[in-house]
Parts: structure tokens; sequence; C-alpha cells
């Protein structure tokens, strides 16, 4: 899994390339909490280089997302998910709590709104 | 090998309510609007052919499952569906004596409550023998039949064996493994293995950590079974709302299942707040995961379903 990011607005852009699953659930996490730790709660996730997405990445975005709602005041936004990610979301419900966005753009201005 | 559903529900007995009968009844009988149902055998196509949820239910009976081999008589727990099992081994065994092997995953209401129920326990020609790795079992379930809870003490005749970890126990052509769960003052997972198959039953557990090193003990205690019998009481967002309650969801079970090269994974515990439209929608979204992400995967899926019998 490889991961950039970009700050916005104070909004940190995290871009993803690979497989959100058991191999990388944790490196990804990691990221995250260091981010937090430093003081970044608001996050756009651009999952435009993610193809595939299991129970483990589920697992963490929901996780991260909820620590930085109850704990920080801050979200996790999510931006261009693929076809099958997208399906994987509304199946396990994961789409009725998070923001979703066709863009990094719109995810960002989600922030303001 | 065959293994009988008695009880899957989790966490308390939950029986059909009359509103949900009355619902199944009115959904049925729209259906039947306009079709020609003269004779016995199109009643009968015209039901088997009713979605899954209007026909069945998924049983509101607490853990219990029977396995059976040539030689050997296992239950997997003693949840309130161990009352029905044992009118059924009376009527089976015809005055004979019962010799079975009970296994025991833990010690909460749903897993114990049936055993006071449990007649054929009551006579003391038959042999039962409770297994679990608790040093405890025995004082627990005779707390259950304190005279304040229920008439009748826990019968003198079952006899108790503590398992240890990591060591098999043989019973008769079966090989017997468990491995700890991570559940509220813990639940063990048992590996039931006969010369040509195998089963998993593996309830009362939440995995928090999913990454492959967090997963690897039990993925290999689940390793090319032919049924993994898997705990799926939550959905994934309430198994992140319900954190540190003890379970699971069908879509970690789905993971687990393929790293392990499952064949067959049966879901239970089913929670007691959801009706079965409820739950066998939840059965079409494991089985939409599935293809989804493993498209080549010849796992089956299906819902522990009071009454299901699986062959193995």
């Amino acid at each position: 899994m490889k991961i950039t990011e970009q700050i916005t607005d104070n909004i940190t852009i995290i871009n993803l390339d690979g497989r959100l699953d058991a191999h990388t659930c944790e490196s990804v996490e990691a990221f995250f909490r260091e981010k937090m730790e430093n003081g970044q709660y608001k996050f756009v996730m651009n999952m435009e280089n993610v193809e595939f997405i299991d129970s483990a990445g589920l697992r963490v975005v929901l996780v991260v997302a909820r620590d930085l709602r109850n704990k920080h005041k801050g979200d996790l936004h999510f931006a261009l998910l693929q076809p099958a990610v997208s399906r994987v979301f509304e199946i396990s419900g994961l789409n009725n709590v998070l923001y979703i966005y066709n863009n990094s753009e719109n995810a960002v201005q989600g922030f303001s709104s | 090998m065959q293994i009988k559903f008695w009880g899957a529900r989790g966490s308390i007995a939950t029986p059909l309510t009359n509103t949900e009968l009355t619902a199944k009844i009115q959904a049925a009988v729209k259906r039947s609007i306009n079709v020609e149902l003269s004779t016995d055998k199109k009643v009968s196509e015209f039901v088997k052919n009713l979605p899954v949820h209007i026909r069945q239910t998924v049983g509101g009976e607490t853990a219990c499952i029977e396995i059976r081999t040539d030689r050997c008589l296992l239950i997997l727990d003693a949840g309130t569906g161990i009352r029905r099992l044992g009118m059924d081994l009376l009527d089976r065994f015809a005055g004979q004596p019962i010799d079975a092997h009970i296994l025991m995953t833990h010690t909460h209401w749903d897993h114990i409550s049936g055993i006071p129920f449990f007649v054929p326990g009551m006579n003391p020609d038959n042999h039962f023998t409770f297994y679990s790795p608790f040093d405890d079992l025995k004082e627990r379930l005779k707390l259950q039949q304190r005279y304040e809870y229920f008439p009748a003490p826990l019968p003198a005749t079952y006899k108790f064996v503590r398992l240890k970890e990591q060591k098999t126990l043989k019973i008769g052509d079966l090989s017997i493994q468990t491995l700890p769960l991570n559940h509220p003052s813990g639940s063990y997972s048992y590996r039931i293995d006969s010369n040509d198959t195998s089963v998993v039953y593996a309830t009362d557990s939440e995995y928090q950590n999913l990454s492959v090193e967090s997963m690897k003990p039990f993925i290999d205690f689940f390793q090319n079974a032919e049924l993994l019998i898997f705990d799926a009481q939550y959905t994934m967002l309430e198994n992140i709302e319900k954190e540190n309650w003890g379970h699971s969801n069908v879509f970690t079970g789905i993971d687990m299942a393929l790293k392990a090269g499952v064949k067959k994974l049966a879901f239970i515990h089913h929670e007691p707040a959801y009706d079965d439209e409820k739950l066998w929608d939840i059965l079409q979204k494991a089985r939409e995961y599935l293809k989804i992400n493993k498209p080549e995967s010849k796992l089956e899926l299906d819902l522990a379903v009071e009454g299901l019998t699986i062959t193995l």
C-alpha cells in the first residue's frame, strides 16, 4: 500500500494506492494515528487507486472515522470510490454513516457545509 | 458426520411472535392471488417457491448443535435448543441408554439455560460428560440449578472433564482441539476432526485486530475445515458500536474462511432483534460480498437455521 498526503485548507488528503485489506490495515491505521497525534483531525481519503477492500479495511476506516468524530470533532471523508469498493461500502452499510463524494474537491468542501 | 442445529439464536431465546407469523401468512397469501392452487401438489410447489424468509424461520432457540458419527454423539453447547434435542434423543434411543459428550464454549446464559430442561439427563441410566477448559464448570452449572432458580439440582450423574488447551481430546473416532476466543469472561472454539472431515465451532468471539499476524492463530485453527460455524451476530457497523461485546459479523467470517481454505461457512448466534427477513438479507449481502471480492471462490455460505442438517 502506497500512501501519500497533501494538506489543503487544514484538511489532509490521503491518497491510497493498493489493496486495503488484512495485509495493509495496520499500516493505514498507524498512519492515521500518527497524524492524529500531530493534531490533524480532518481527512479526505482519495480512493481512486483502491480497487479492493475487505473486512479488515472496512473496520479500519470505521474505527478511524469514529475516533476522529468522538474524540477530536474531526472526520474522515471519502472520494472517488471505485465500483467494487463502492458496492462493498453499500453492502456493509458504511455508506449510511460515512460521507462519500465523487471527487476530492467536493470531499474537502464537505467539511465547510 | 451429521451436524444438526437445534438452536442458533444469540443472547436470548426469541420465539416467533404472532405479529411476525401473521406477516408471513399475509405475504404468502398476497403472492397466491391469481395462482392456481387446486391440488396439494400445487400448494406444496407454491410454498416451496416462496422467498425463504416467508416460508421458514431461523428459529428462536439458543445455541445447541448435535454432531453424530457412527461411533459418537457430541453436543455443542446447551442453550435452550437442547430441550428439543433431549426429547428427540428419547424418541431415537427408545429406552436404550444414551451416551453423549457435551462440549461447552462458555457459560453465558444463552449457552447453558437448556440444561435444567434436558430430560434425558434426569435418567441415571444415561451418560452425559461435559467438557470445557474452565476449571469450575460443574460449580457454575450447579449454581444455575440452585433451589432458588430451579426446583431440581444438577443431576449427580453428570461427569465433568476439564480440557487443556493445545492438547487433543479423543472421543471415539473424533479428535477434538480447543482454542480461546475473545469474549467477555472467555469463550472457547472447538475443532472436531474425524478421519475424513472436520468442523470448527467458533461462536461468541470478537476480532478487533484483523491484520494477518493477529489473525494467524485463528486461521491456523480453522485451516481446511469442511465446515466453519461462525458467530455473526452483528452487522459491520454494530461491531464498531458494540466494541468489546464479544461478537463478529459475516464479512470477517468470510475473509477468515477464505484465508483458512474452509469449504462451508455457517453463520450462527443470530441477533435477537433481527427478524427472518433481516437475517436472510444479511446472508444475501454476505454472498454478494464474496462474489465481489473473490468471484472464483467455491466457499458455500449459509445461515445456521433451527433444524438444518449438514452431512459432511
